[in-house]
């Protein structure tokens, strides 16, 4: 019944383009409606902040550049309007209603000094990598910023609706009455009014929003609350209209929770697997261990026993954005049982039959132990001796991305974002610098691949360079992609009215929040 | 005199005893594998950005200075900030105690409303086979169900059919009473059951020891008023063991209601100390724990002033 | 009750219940059927050899450690009683630390530090149970130490060593067991708690905290998972606690006072 209920509603919102529950009802205005997260917000500062949690908060509060529609294209954000000038040169028109919750204008001179601040080294850090060397980012007018790349650069304006690309307000953090990593102050549709550490945020809507009218609702309240049962009882007793979940059976349990509406929402991440690579004493210094690992690798089994057979098997170029590439890889297309003997004689060749290795699954995600139980009895079958480590994040952190490595196999994942070359560029040197080169293999020709992919325009060239690019990471079976990750919405849609968007690749999972009303 | 040294003296212990409990944390945090810059910064950052944070916090600093300037700062009252917002350390220390101690008030509350007279009544009728039975298990029911399990099953049956409670949605008492409550009843009568079974064990021993000295037979020779000997003899030499244990069972909660903050999403220091572990938020953790340290200390001093007061051969005793 | 539990517990792996480790037995999350006595966890493993499993992980670890404690505590405790002074003083202000420390926050950073598994859950258990066991069997030894036996004995120019093994050790026995039985289940709520909080024994290894844990986020869909799992972890405590004051009442009426 329940599975049902599910299967109708994906076939529901594969149909129509993105999901509007409730669609005849009267759009509302005023009231509050509440979101009940798993997860706290640990960093307040977007430029540096690397965590998805926080970065589905900074959505409400901040605007970038440019946004993304329900089909993981380009859509307006803070420009509303953009021109490539030339292959180096692109051309934003601010969008001149767009003003800060305090009510000063967002001027060319912020999104200027933002990009100098996300380029800079010192205070950019690793996302300031992903924009490329630029010549010069200039202010034309008031309204208007000119980009200068250094390097053609196919990827740039898809790395801009991002949510480390916010635009702060610079003016004010030049002034120094604005520092990022305590003042939450942007040009979004909410702003904050209050925040109760690991109890709640009180947003307002922001009186100065661009939208004019918008959003319909003035205030949303976050409550933090970790514990999936806490959540599902707060649906159910209406102390929150809408929550997000991780786990996937969500689905299931929301199934006989009247008035409730379940929502998966496609995302371009993906679980994956890093392996030890270079540190002394790992059996997977010796590549012949590494692929005996990933050919022993059921993605099948994961999909069918972690996520009840609701998630994709992926690649190192997200499924969820729709290429071909990868998909009749070997390490893929082999039947199961031939991959194992493959596995088998490989790790035999090497002299690591039973190598004791663990697996690394935190606990920071219910998801991660679960299949790092799964992978550990693959690797079990093809002859090795896999253990299970469920350590906090902190702990997985420091073993695993850090210049000292201290583990074999650890379970995780990766943003697909909007774009195949954006979440690439973590396998290069330069990507990895300061974060995986602890466990990650120098790879030249990669490298020199991946680069090539990024200057590529879309079309049949670009498509034949990803195939290569993905059989090269699969060769080297030093990560390991493993099945996608959708997330999960849940909400009243007999209280509210909320469209949720289908497909997400920069974790705005309540991209139109701003649209929210409530129906009493 | 002699009273006034012990009791000094006792206080002097209590405060090394905190100051090592600090060390002892102190120490522990830093050697854990992880440090702050990389919880708030995620996996994926640059050694560049790392080194700001580190810098910004001085985490860089040698262990004996970060200690020392630390402990400083306490002794002038100062607890220092959160890392993570920002916030005085004191502050969100105060606001989360409302929660912790409204907790803690209720369950010891709800223990000593009901675990007392249960005790008692099973003490006085211990002559009956029946009542002997029933009053131990209970008792050693209440004291073995895990306040985890207990709390899961409260959980389930609250988030299946809400009975008028609610699981998580705390708020401050004097927000909304009514609200408060309802949120609050769960966790604190999770946290109750062990109370009751600990002190329904303690009164009846009590009770059953003070039964056998010679005035309750004599007053009960005297033929005196069975209400007036259980009131006036029985209940007042119990008291202390079961002021004891009440104590104890006080400052364990106050320190140890992790897991029930965790299960029923209360605000409380615990969950606060918890998170800050493992978001490596040293100053939080450190105070937290020298908060807690202090008063189970505290508790356990005033346990022990208390005996000596009433009872001045305990304490020769005790000084053996 | 407790002989139940200890036979199911150690016999377990040899009954012919199914593979707790073996992944996808059945469908995932299934409800209890005759092939599935108590249906499929959230990996499609079979529940009931996972609970039995359990209920051996909570008796060895707790059990171990409780060892450890009995060992430590009665060799401290005793040289505390014996010795007095500045030793004895040590001692107590050592357990006094111990003893200030909030449990559950312990457990994380004994975890955290040795990494999670079967040691980092002895270390923790050990260190939870020492200070009231070292204070339960101190108290004692002293009150054996003033007697005159042991007075005549040293008078005789027995050895310290002598006193403490032959005429100390064999006195406190009794106390001291009826002691480590209540710390046996105060070790088991704590290694149930540690797994609950996911750094107990290391998964597929199933314990009764880790089962419970995960149970519970599944009970509105699998109740079969969480209670079990529950009642089993009650009744276990339970019987410890009441094998625990049998003895008391059976070898030290009047000295033994709970440890709780």
């Amino acid at each position: 019944m329940a599975i049902w209920r599910f299967v109708n509603l994906i076939a529901a919102t594969l149909v129509t383009g993105s999901l509007v529950l409730v669609g005849a009802a009267q759009a509302g205005s005023g009231g509050s409606i509440a979101w009940g997260k798993p997860t706290e917000v640990i960093s307040f500062d977007p430029h540096v902040s690397g965590d998805g949690a926080s970065w589905s908060f900074f959505h409400l509060v901040y605007d970038q550049l440019l946004s993304t529609d329900d089909d993981f294209g380009l859509a307006p954000g803070l420009a509303l309007s953009w021109e490539e000038v030339s292959a180096t040169s692109y051309r934003f028109h601010l969008n001149p209603d767009a003003t800060f919750s305090n009510g000063r204008a967002v001027t060319s001179h912020d999104v200027v000094a933002n990009f100098q601040r996300l380029t800079n080294p010192e205070s950019g850090g690793v996302w300031g990598k992903q924009l490329g060397e630029f010549e010069a980012i200039e202010a034309e007018d008031d309204h208007t910023v000119r980009f200068d790349l250094a390097l053609p650069n196919p990827v740039f304006l898809k790395v801009l609706p991002l949510t480390p690309y916010s635009i702060l307000p610079m003016t004010e953090f030049e002034a120094g009455t604005f520092d990022p990593a305590v003042d939450i102050l942007g040009s979004g549709p909410f702003m904050v009014a209050e925040h109760l550490q690991d109890e709640s945020w009180t947003l307002t809507r922001n009186p100065h929003y661009h939208r004019a009218g918008h959003p319909l609702i003035d205030e949303l309240v976050i409550r933090i609350l970790p514990d999936d049962s806490a959540r599902i009882a707060a649906l159910r007793d209406g102390r929150v209209d809408i929550a997000t979940f991780a786990n996937p059976d969500t689905p299931l349990l929301l199934a006989d929770v009247p008035g409730v509406e379940v929502v998966v929402q496609n995302t371009t991440n993906y679980f994956r697997l890093d392996v030890s690579a270079i540190e002394e004493g790992s059996p997977f210094t010796d590549l012949r261990v590494r692929q005996a690992a990933h050919y022993a690798l059921d993605r099948e089994a994961i999909s069918n026993i972690v996520f009840g057979g609701q998630a994709i098997v992926d690649y190192p170029v997200p499924a969820g954005l729709g290429y071909e590439a990868c998909r009749d890889d070997p390490f893929y297309v082999m039947p199961r049982d031939e991959r194992l003997a493959k596995a088998r004689a490989l790790l035999e060749e090497a002299g690591a039959t039973g190598a004791r290795v663990g697996v690394i699954g935190s606990s920071t995600l219910m998801i991660y132990p679960l299949i790092a139980q799964v992978v550990q009895a693959n690797l079990n079958e093809a002859g090795f001796d896999a253990f299970v480590e469920q350590i906090p994040a902190a702990e997985w952190y420091a073993r695993v991305f850090a210049e000292d490595t201290d583990f074999d196999l650890a379970v995780s994942w990766f943003a697909g974002y909007t774009d195949p070359a954006i979440v690439l560029f973590w396998w290069t040197q330069a990507g990895a610098a300061g974060w995986a080169h602890g466990y990650t293999i120098t790879d030249d020709r990669l490298d020199a691949l991946v680069a090539r992919t990024r200057m590529l325009p879309e079309g049949e060239e670009r498509n034949d360079a990803l195939a290569e690019v993905c059989s090269v990471i699969n060769e080297n079976s030093n990560v390991l992609a493993l099945v996608n990750k959708p997330d999960y919405v849940a909400l009243r849609s007999d209280l509210i009215e909320a469209r949720i968007g289908r497909n997400e690749s920069t974790f705005d999972n309540l991209k139109y929040a701003e649209e929210f009303s409530r129906l009493d | 005199m002699r009273l006034l040294l012990h009791i000094a003296a006792r206080m002097g212990m209590a405060l090394l005893t905190m100051l090592s409990v600090s060390l002892i944390v102190f120490v522990a945090m830093r050697m854990l594998p992880g440090g702050f810059e990389m919880i708030i910064l995620g996996p994926i950052q640059t050694e560049e950005a790392r080194a700001v944070i580190t810098e910004q916090f001085g985490l860089d600093r040698s262990l004996p200075e970060q200690f020392l300037s630390w402990l400083v700062a306490v002794l002038h009252g100062d607890f220092g900030i959160s890392m993570i917002t920002r916030i005085p350390i004191a502050d969100e220390i105060l606001r989360r105690l409302g929660a912790t101690v409204q907790l803690t008030a209720m369950a010891v509350i709800t223990a000593l409303c009901v675990g007392l007279p249960l005790g008692v009544a099973a003490g006085l009728a211990d002559s009956s086979t029946s009542v002997r039975t029933c009053g131990r298990l209970v008792g050693a029911l209440g004291a073995s169900t895990p306040d985890f399990v207990l709390g899961v099953a409260l959980v389930y049956i609250f988030s299946v059919w809400s009975l008028g409670l609610t699981v998580g949605g705390y708020v401050p008492f004097f927000e909304d009473p009514l609200a408060n409550l309802r949120a609050m009843i769960l966790p604190a009568s999770t946290l109750s059951v062990f109370g009751i079974a600990l002190i329904l064990r303690t009164t009846r021993e009590s009770v059953l020891t003070v039964m056998t000295e010679g005035y309750i037979t004599g007053a009960v020779a005297r033929g005196d008023d069975p209400a007036s000997i259980v009131r006036r003899h029985v209940l007042r030499n119990a008291s202390l063991p079961v002021m004891t244990v009440a104590t104890i069972y006080l400052s364990l909660l106050l320190g140890g209601a992790v897991i029930v903050e965790i299960l029923f999403t209360v605000p409380g220091v615990g969950l606060y100390t918890w998170n800050a572990l493992l978001n490596r938020d040293y100053g939080v953790t450190q105070s937290a724990v020298l908060l807690f340290s202090g008063v189970i200390v505290t508790c356990n001093m005033l346990v022990d002033i208390a005996y000596a007061l009433v009872d001045p051969r305990i304490r020769g005793r005790r000084q053996q | 009750m407790l002989v139940l539990l200890v036979l199911a517990g150690a016999f377990g792996p040899f009954l012919p219940i199914g593979d707790p480790l073996a992944i996808g037995a059945g469908p995932r999350l299934s409800p209890p059927s005759l092939a599935l006595p108590l249906g499929t966890d959230e990996l499609g493993r079979s529940h009931l050899p996972r609970l039995v499993g359990g209920i051996l992980e909570t008796f060895l670890l707790s059990g171990a450690a409780v060892l450890l404690t009995g060992v430590i505590g009665i060799s401290i405790g005793i040289l505390a009683a014996y010795l007095r002074g500045v030793t004895d003083g040590l001692i107590a202000r050592f357990a006094d630390v111990l003893f200030a420390f909030p449990p559950i926050i312990l457990g994380l950073l004994v975890v955290s530090l040795a990494g999670p598994g079967t040691l980092a859950v002895i270390t923790v258990i050990t260190v939870a149970t020492l200070p009231l066991f070292i204070r339960a069997v101190r108290s004692v030894a002293l009150g054996i130490a003033s007697r005159e036996f042991v007075t005549v004995a040293e008078v005789a120019g027995a050895s310290p060593v002598r006193i403490m093994a032959v005429h100390l050790l064999p006195n406190i026995a009794g106390a001291a067991i009826v002691q480590l039985t209540y710390a046996l289940s105060i070790g088991m709520l704590i290694e149930s708690g540690l797994s609950f909080l996911g750094l107990g024994s290391q998964p597929p290894n199933p314990s009764l905290g880790s089962l419970l844990q995960l149970g519970a986020t599944y009970m509105s869909i699998a109740p079969w998972l969480v209670f079990p799992a529950g009642i089993v972890l009650a009744l276990a405590i339970l019987s410890v606690n009441l094998v625990g004051d049998g003895l008391r009442d059976a070898l030290d009426p009047i000295e033994g006072r709970r440890l709780t």
